[in-house]
């Protein structure tokens, strides 16, 4: 399609009312990106380790006031929806039952990529960023690699460290939680 | 964007449906293009006088010969629902109340392009063409011609030729009629 500006985009509550009618189906896996209903990749067994291993980690040292969230929706504005693999959000005492957290709400988005660290890096990193979601962390799978963004200014991530193996980081969220990278690498 | 994520793509069906519930508005100026809800460009004077002299040209020569479709909707396929600029379709005692026309009931489809000419080109005469559409005019105002694509198959038009201002058309449908170009451009 030559241009990306005569496609139709839809905004969140279009997105919502689609499922809502049966256009989209219960079990489709898709996401809302910048307005764009794009399907969402089948999860690899390496990537759901991934995930598996973070959990504890930051389940244990969340405290009272943060939840982790797996790969729940997170809603990023009125054209984005993302099925974040991991976040970690603010508790709220309706457990976010009324609607979605927001992108205020959130305090570290996860992903895990296998075969979408393009996407991953080059459409949601710009995404996470423009919301002013203080950290990303994205674990590319086939580079072995942690690649943790932070400093979110005018849609970029002004910070960015890449590490690998043998390295430590500490969740901007959870200072006090070191973590391992070997540890979260499945 | 798009290339990086795999676009969910809507039925004729879905399509619908949406229109039925509001998610899409009736105002909306939309076409479905291969699965792709696509926004129309507003058509502008020129443009719209085009149509309206192929309208008049086509009706005076042809009479009941054909019916003549302005800006409906052709049915392509499960996917695929243009409303062509102009489309002479073989009559039906229904007008087509019953169904929008399909390939099988076009005798010839013109497209007038204004600001859209490069998507008229590469993206609808590939679509025309592995719908079976025997025939497409595309009048091309910028560069004042017509180009006419024959030889539909899977992979496009097998023919194309463009046609300038002292030229004289004649549609494969209908070998006794002959329309100027000079006549039909603005």
């Amino acid at each position: 399609m030559p241009s990306a500006l005569t496609t139709r985009r839809f905004t969140v509550d279009e997105y919502h009312r689609m499922a809502e009618v049966g256009v989209l189906a219960p079990g489709e896996r898709v996401e809302l990106i910048d307005g764009k209903i794009v399907t969402v990749a089948a999860i690899g067994s390496r990537h759901a380790a991934c995930v598996d291993l973070f959990t504890p980690l930051l389940v244990e040292d969340v405290g009272r006031e943060v939840r982790v969230r797996i790969r729940n929706p997170v809603r990023l504005g009125d054209s984005s929806e993302l099925e974040l693999d991991v976040a970690l959000v603010r508790l709220r005492p309706d457990h976010y039952a009324e609607g979605h957290p927001r992108p205020s709400d959130v305090l570290l988005v996860i992903e895990v990529a296998d075969t979408t660290v393009d996407l991953d890096r080059d459409v949601k990193a710009p995404l996470y960023a423009a919301a002013s979601i203080p950290e990303y962390c994205l674990v590319d799978l086939p580079s072995d690699a942690l690649k943790v963004h932070r400093d979110p200014t005018a849609g970029a991530y002004g910070h960015i460290r890449q590490l690998r193996r043998g390295d430590h980081v500490r969740p901007w969220a959870l200072p006090e939680l070191e973590v391992a990278v070997s540890e979260v690498l499945a | 964007m798009p290339a990086l994520a795999t676009t969910r793509r809507f039925t004729v069906d879905e399509y619908y449906r949406m229109a039925e519930v509001g998610i899409l508005e009736p105002g909306e100026r939309l076409e479905l293009i291969e699965g792709e809800i696509v926004r129309m460009a507003a058509i502008g004077s020129k443009h719209a006088a085009c149509v309206n002299r192929l309208n008049r040209h086509f009706a005076r020569a042809l009479g009941s010969r054909v019916l003549i479709v302005i800006q409906n909707p052709v049915r392509l396929s499960d996917r695929s629902e243009p409303e062509p600029d102009v489309t002479l379709v073989r009559p039906r005692p229904d007008d087509y109340s019953g169904s929008h026309p399909g390939p099988e009931d076009v005798l010839l489809l013109i497209e007038v392009a204004e600001a859209t000419v490069d998507f008229d080109r590469d993206v609808k005469a590939p679509l025309y063409a592995s719908a079976g559409i025997a025939e497409y005019w595309l009048v091309d105002i910028p560069a004042e011609r017509v180009q006419i694509f024959t030889e539909p198959g899977e992979a496009g038009y097998g023919g194309s030729r463009a046609h300038g201002r002292d030229e004289m058309l004649r549609p494969a449908a209908f070998p006794d009629l002959e329309v100027s170009v000079d006549a039909i451009l603005p």
